[in-house]
This record gives C-alpha cells, structure tokens and sequence, in this order.
C-alpha cells in the first residue's frame, strides 16, 4: 500500500514545494512593492511639509517674495538643502512663465544651484497636468531615457487662492530605488535557487518515473506476445480483488508441431496472432498473462459473464482461427481449464494448482478440450491455503479416520489405515480431505506437524486397544528427512512393546535411486517389530524391483489394477493373480484396496487374496465406530 | 542624439562638424552623416563644450565678418547660451535630466526651421 502511494506523494511533495517557492517570490515582491509604497508615502509628507515651509515663508505670492530678495532666495535655497538626503537626490521649485516655460525659483543643490528663472524645461505636458489639476504626480524617471540618477519624481503643486504659484519638485534618488529593489534580493536570490532545485528535482523525477516505466515493462510484458509477464500476476492482485474475476488457463496444443514443421521464427509469428486473437475475443477489461512457452492465463472480470460463457467463447474463437504459414494453412487447438475464482481467496498459487490439475485432467482426455472447475471443488480452495491449515493444526483441528482391512476368507477386521482428515473451521461436521493439503504443506514444518499429530493419535489408539493393528502412510521422502526420521524413530521407541502392531505402508513419488539407503531407513524401523508395506503396487514406481531388492512384509495392489474388474476382468484378475503368486513366492501377504462392492469382494475372495480393504467394507471412521460394531 | 539634432539644424545630407573636444570628435567618429571638419571656416555646425573655446571661437566669428556663411554654434552647456547671440542652441544635462534647447529668434536669423518634434524645446528668450 504505503509502494503503491509511494510515487504519488513524492509528486504532490515537489508540486507542493514548487508552488511554496512560487508563493515566497510573489510574497517578496510583494514585500518590495510594499516597501517602495510606504517610502514614495513617506515623500509625499515631506513634500506637503516642504510646500507649506515654502509658503509660510513667502505668503501669498511666491514670486513677489523671491523676485528682488536674493538673500531670501538663498535663505530657503539652504532650507531645501536641509532635507536632502542620500534618499532625496534633487529638491526644486519651478514657476511657469507667461510663454509656458517652466524656470527655477529655489532649488536645493549643493553643487551648482540654478540660479533664479534659469530656463528648466521649455515645455512639459506633466507638468501643465499637475499645473491644471493642482494634484501631485509621481513620474518613474528610471523609465524614461535621457534621465540619470533620479528613480522617481513627485510634483507637489503649491496653491495659493486655488491658483497654481508653483511646482515643488522632490527628486528620490536612483541608488535608494535600486536598495529598495534590491532590499529582498537575499531572499529572493534563496526563492530562484530553491525554484530551480525543484525543478530540477522535478525533471529528474519525470526522467527517473519515464526510465521506471521502461524497466517496470520489460519487466512485466513480453517481449515476443506483448501480453503481461507472470511477475505481473502479483501487482496486479495487489490492485484488484481476485474474487472479482472469472480465471482461464489454456495451452496451445502440440505447439512444438507448428515450430518443427515451419520453424521458430513462423512459431513466434504464429504464436504472437494467436495473442493478438486472443486479445481480440477478450473485453479491454480482461488480462492476458504468458505464463509458459505456450501457457496463458486468463483474468476476466466477473461482471462480463459466466466462468463458462467467457471460457467457450475463448475456446470456440481460437478453434476458428485460422493462421497461414506461407502458402499453408494451420489450425491450432487449445486445452483449456477455467474456474470463477471464489470469495475471499487471498493465494493465486492455489488457484493455479487447481487450474493445473484441470487442465491435466483435459489433456489426459486428449486434448482440444475444455474443462470448468465446478461449485464444490472451489468452495474447497480455501483448505489449500497454507494459513487455513496453519491454524487447523495450532488448534488440533484434526482427527485420524480408521479403514478397515479385512481378512477376505472370514471377513473380519484384522487391522485399520489410519487417514487423516482436518475438521472444518465453520462446520465441525465437514472433514476436509489430504487432497487439498497434503501437497501445500509437504516439505514444510507444518507437515512435520501434522506427522507428530497422526502418531500421537495412532500410538493412543494402540495402547488403548491391545489387540488392533494399524497402518499409516509415510512418503518415501519422509524417510530421507531427518526430522521425519528422528519424530518417527522416536515414537517408536517410545512405544516399542506396541510398535509391532504398525505397519509402515511406503508411497513412492518418484523411482528409488539408492535402494541401500531406502534399505537402512526400512530397516530401522522393523527393528522396532514394525511392518513394512509397498502401497499402490503394480503402478507408477512401486515397481518389481522393490521385490528383489527391499525386506517387505507386505504388498497393497493398486487401486486402479482392482477397479480395472470392472472393465476388463479377465485381464485385471490376470494381473492380480501374477501378483498374488509372487508374492506368495516372496511371503508376502497381499491387499486389495478400491474393494468398492459385493462382486469385486467376490472376484477377490475366488483370487485368494488375503486381505481386502475398500468402501463395499467398511469407509474411515473414528476407531471407536468400528470396534463397538465388533463387539 | 547629436546626429539627430545637427540634422534637424542642417538641410545637409552631409554635415562638417567642428569640435575640439576628444570625446565628441570620436563620436562623430564613426557616423555616416556627421563628417568631422578641421577648419572652422569649412564647418557647418561648431559644437563646443569648454568656456576658453566658446570665446576663442566667439572672438574668431567677430573678426570674420566677411564670412560668406556663419557656421551654427550648439554648445554642451546652458550658461553659454547668453555669452552670445550665434549661438543657437544648447543640449545638457541638469538635475539628473538631458535638456534640449533652441532659442527662436536666433535660428529665425539664420533662418533654420526645425521640425515639428522640437517646437517644444523651443524658447523665445532666456
């Protein structure tokens, strides 16, 4: 969140300061304008002052008073050269003559006094203004060319009788303009530096915002498709709601087809039309997102349609189209899984698994297929968060389930499969399935866990019933991880007067590598008495060679190998009787699990296999369900 | 301003100045109209800017009398204008202001009219 803003108020910072700096420039001049007011005000009252001196001095007629008195003249010429200041430059008094020209009566100069009716200006429309208006004018001198060392004029009318005698004429000096001008140019010289800083910081800022831009998309965006990166994924999701959208994920198929026969370069063509194809069927609102080499999801906002309107739209749209490779026409076809993304749902990896397994499922039916991911199965998203689980197991919100194994000629229990099950967070009644758990939490410390939770459960239950058997899964991995090891050895010799009623039933992921190591773990624990079986035999990786070269007790036939009688029975029983016989060769005991009904009970029972396990027999329960039914 | 002035003063496409000040002659120096004259019986204006000149040349105008042309005086500073009556006019510099001035009869003798831009500096007396 505080990423997400982060850029916008470094923005509006430098905006803002920018817009200070530009109100400090405006306050300064303001200031000075401010400043050069009160000092022309100022010169206005000396000028009134010196009028009424000038006045008072000659009465009624200035010009009567000067005219023959040259003592008197110099009398007030020395008045006015008391006020001259470095402020007052000049201080003069002019007279208009009968022919309109304006000549000196006083004037207050130090150096080189005009003498009395000394020519000053011939003609002059100002000041015949003020002559006629009898209102003072202030002229800007620095204005006006032909005008050194005065900043500013002011031309005071003397009035006698309303009838103009006079002009005062008070010149304020052009150095005390330019230290008024320059009063606040500390300030202001502070106010430039600190706007072409910002501004700076500004083109910096849009130069670094411009080079994130460029970095950010190649980061997120394709280069070949120009559709979203899967980095992008999780900005995305930090801006919008998941829930709010409809999630597709398709696969070109047998794209490699296109690049073999026509090359790379026509697949990359081919690969970016199909985009383009895609984009074009999809609203400017959804999100394309190259997830793979030729993998896309789809994220397209709920409120445009169903999950599965949107996906057969897309599905049928990329079937028509049509891509010509040079004179040859190529149809492509797509698998497709989709899902509307449940409420609430906070991880995409969740979401993409579930899409993944669809989508297998749909390629495993061959292909050019679609597939939607039903109600049920995304109301069950949530169990796969690693959260949710998390607290499943801090609170011990998990109960261990009891299959029954049957011996198959007296049908009687001779021992159960644990299966662990999580309890609902909102409904009690609801067991949650290891489907949706189990690979979320494998290889983490919650597993471990939930480990130490089974046993814990399953040694309470052999303790508390002395003559039950059971069988827990444990994952081959299991074995080579120290801390699984330690936890299971450990409850082991602990309980190691009843250790030999556990069987250890091994799943296998992928092909054993070091069958002397698998050997030393399978070892240490039928040290403790413990059985060791092979479970889902005959598929996958529980291969033959776990015959010859590990010490087993046990053999759990597959599944799918039971359930294949009722399709081809006569081959299924072919397969279950080879395994039945091997493993009497090798002492074994034999289960069949998926014992789903009467017939296939039948069929096991004229197979001789020993032991038989399935929902026809029994489905988990807790212990105490089974064992009140046997007594 | 000079140039401006003297052409006003002039009808001349080409006018000779005389002037004995350094700074003006540079001036002059280099103008397309304004040529500068060594002779003042050549000059069309005689520009002075000192008191011993204005006298000299003053003195020099009184014994040529037989001139076939007087040459227009300016001068560079207002109390000149009353040392005589060839001067006809004056530009300056008071109060901080440049000042330009032409008395009325003095160009009517020698029957200079200026343009309409310089009445306003005009004087009938001083």
């Amino acid at each position: 969140m505080i990423k997400q803003y982060f850029d916008k108020f470094i923005f509006f910072l430098i905006v803002l300061l920018i817009m200070f700096a530009l109100f400090l420039q405006v306050s300064t001049v303001k200031s000075t304008d401010k400043l050069k007011t009160q000092e022309i005000k100022k010169a206005e009252y000396y000028a009134s002052k010196i009028a009424k001196l000038i006045q008072l001095r000659t009465g009624k007629n200035i010009d009567e008073a000067l005219k023959d008195d040259p003592l008197f003249r110099q009398h007030l010429n020395e008045a006015l050269q008391a006020f001259l200041t470095q402020q007052y430059q000049y201080i003069f008094v002019l007279q208009k003559d009968e022919k309109g020209n304006y000549r000196f009566l006083l004037d207050g100069s130090k150096e080189d006094p005009e003498e009395y009716k000394t020519v000053f200006f011939p003609k002059s429309k100002l000041f015949d203004t003020v002559y006629m208006t009898q209102k003072m004018q202030i002229i800007e001198q620095h204005e006006h060319e032909g005008v050194e060392q005065v900043w500013l004029s002011l031309v005071y009318p003397i009035v006698n009788e309303n009838k103009t005698e006079a002009l005062l004429v008070l010149d304020l000096s052009e150095s005390y303009g330019e230290y008024l001008n320059n009063f606040n140019s500390p300030l202001m010289v502070v106010v430039w530096m600190m706007q072409a800083f910002l501004l700076l910081s500004l083109i910096l800022f849009v130069f670094l915002a411009y080079r994130y831009y460029k970095i950010r998309k190649a980061l997120i965006i394709d280069t070949l498709t120009s559709v979203y990166k899967k980095q992008y994924l999780e900005e995305f999701f930090n801006k919008y709601r998941m829930d709010q959208y409809n999630i597709m994920l398709l696969d070109i198929d047998e794209f490699k087809v296109v690049n073999q026969k026509f090359g790379y370069e026509s697949g990359d063509i081919v690969l970016k039309e199909f985009t383009q194809t895609l984009s074009s069927i999809l609203s400017s609102r959804s999100i394309i997102v190259r997830i793979g080499g030729t993998e896309f999801l789809i994220l397209s906002p709920k409120e445009e349609g169903k999950v599965e309107e949107q996906a057969k739209k897309v599905f049928d749209g990329l079937k028509e189209k049509k891509y010509l490779i040079g004179n040859e026409i190529q149809y492509l076809t797509v698998s497709m899984s989709a899902m509307s993304i449940p409420e609430e749902t906070n991880f995409i990896q969740n979401i993409e698994r579930l899409l993944d397994e669809k989508l297998l499922e749909v390629k495993s039916k061959g292909k050019n297929g679609l597939g939607v991911l039903g109600v049920t199965q995304l109301n069950e998203v949530r169990y796969s968060n690693i959260d949710y689980i998390k607290e499943a197991l801090e609170e011990e919100r998990l109960v261990c389930l009891y299959q029954p194994i049957y011996e198959t000629q007296t049908k009687k229990i001779v021992k159960y499969e644990a299966l662990v099950r999580l309890v609902d967070k909102d409904d009690p009644q609801k067991l949650i399935s290891p489907f949706y758990f189990m690979n979320v939490i494998k290889g983490t410390s919650q597993y471990i866990k939930m480990s130490k939770l089974v046993l814990r459960d399953v040694f309470v239950t052999l303790h508390a019933y002395e003559d039950v058997e059971i069988s827990v899964n444990v994952d081959l991995d299991d074995l080579d991880n120290a801390d699984m090891m330690k936890l299971i050895t450990s409850n082991l010799y602990e309980n190691r007067t009843i250790a030999n009623r556990l069987t250890f039933e091994i799943l296998e992921q992928h092909e054993i590598k070091d069958y002397g190591k698998v050997m030393f773990y399978l070892q240490q624990l039928k040290a403790f008495g413990s059985k060791i079986a092979i479970d889902d035999f005959g598929s996958g990786y529980a291969s033959y060679s776990y015959l010859i070269k590990l010490n087993i007790d046990i053999l759990k036939i597959d599944g799918s190998i039971i359930q294949e009688l009722k399709n081809t029975p006569e081959n299924a029983k072919s397969v279950i009787r080879s395994i039945r016989e091997l493993a009497a060769v090798f002492q074994y005991e034999v289960v069949a699990e998926f014992v789903s009904d009467k017939e296939i009970y039948d069929t096991l029972k004229e197979l001789d296999i020993e032991y038989v396990q399935g929902y026809y027999l029994g489905e988990p329960r807790t212990i105490e369900a089974y064992l009140d039914k046997k007594d | 301003m000079y140039h401006s002035i003297f052409a006003a003063l002039s009808p001349k496409a080409s006018i000779a100045v005389y002037t004995n000040d350094k700074e003006y002659r540079d001036v002059f120096s280099h103008s397309k109209r304004i040529f500068l004259s060594d002779k003042l019986q050549d000059a069309d204006i005689v520009l002075i800017t000192d008191e011993r000149t204005l006298n000299n040349i003053l003195y020099w105008v009184k014994v040529n009398t037989n001139m076939e042309k007087k040459p227009i005086i300016f001068v560079t500073n207002y109390h000149f204008l009353d040392k005589s009556d060839d001067i006809l006019g004056a530009f300056y510099w008071r109060k901080g202001r440049s000042q330009l001035l032409f008395i009325h009869d003095r160009l009517k003798e020698h029957n200079i009219t200026l343009p309409q831009a310089y009445q306003n500096f005009m004087i009938d007396e001083l």
